[in-house]
């Protein structure tokens, strides 16, 4: 999924974020928020998580998360999140989009049977199912 | 819209970035640091993540 975080006037490179139902929030790696010139030391929180098999503390920022639909030639679409900077881990992708900051925006449907993942507004599931949560 | 495949074959080890386009590898580099350094001044361009070798033991959960 082709997203760029943004800090201010900063931003990223346009990254590969990889979409995961098990991550509890957006994850990335700490290289990003130094080259967004983010100062961790002034973080918004912190916790240790367990990543790849080892445990790390993870400090949260919240900054813009930009999603380009079918290209960089589109309007993005862009929205603020807390996102946890992992120190020092990088792996297949740079951005792992989790439950807070990336599943609570939207609606997502994985199809390896279609091999496609579509991306839809969050109100997309309630037309689809109904509304499971009322508020 | 056809989905874009790309095809990370001869890139093993490696930092790759990709065309937004195509889907193709564009640029590559030994670290990060590397990839992030050839990667200025390019348009219309993914930077992905290292490509894992064929009998690389993949990490369960984040990783």
């Amino acid at each position: 999924m082709p997203i760029a975080l943004a800090n201010g006037d900063q931003t990223t490179f346009q990254l590969t974020g990889l979409i995961d139902t098990g991550a509890d929030s957006v994850l990335a790696s700490d290289y990003l928020a130094d080259q967004l010139g983010i100062d961790l030391d002034d973080h918004d929180g912190e916790t240790t998580l367990g990543v790849g098999g080892h445990v790390a503390a993870v400090r949260y920022k919240t900054i813009s998360i930009r999603l380009y639909p079918k290209g960089e030639d589109d309007p993005h679409i862009e929205w603020q999140a807390p996102v946890g900077f992992i120190p020092n881990w990088h792996s297949y992708g740079f951005v792992l989009l989790g439950s807070v900051g990336f599943l609570d925006q939207f609606t997502v449907t994985a199809s390896r049977f279609a091999q496609a993942v579509a991306v839809e507004h969050r109100d997309a599931f309630d037309d689809r199912f109904g509304a499971v949560l009322v508020t | 819209m056809e989905p874009i495949r790309t095809d990370f074959k001869g890139y093993e080890g490696k930092y790759v970035a990709l065309d937004s386009r195509t889907g193709k590898i564009v640029l590559a580099a030994e670290d990060l640091e590397g990839l992030f350094e050839r990667a200025k001044g390019r348009d219309h361009i993914v930077l992905g993540g290292r490509v894992p070798f064929a009998d690389e033991p993949i990490p369960v959960g984040l990783g």
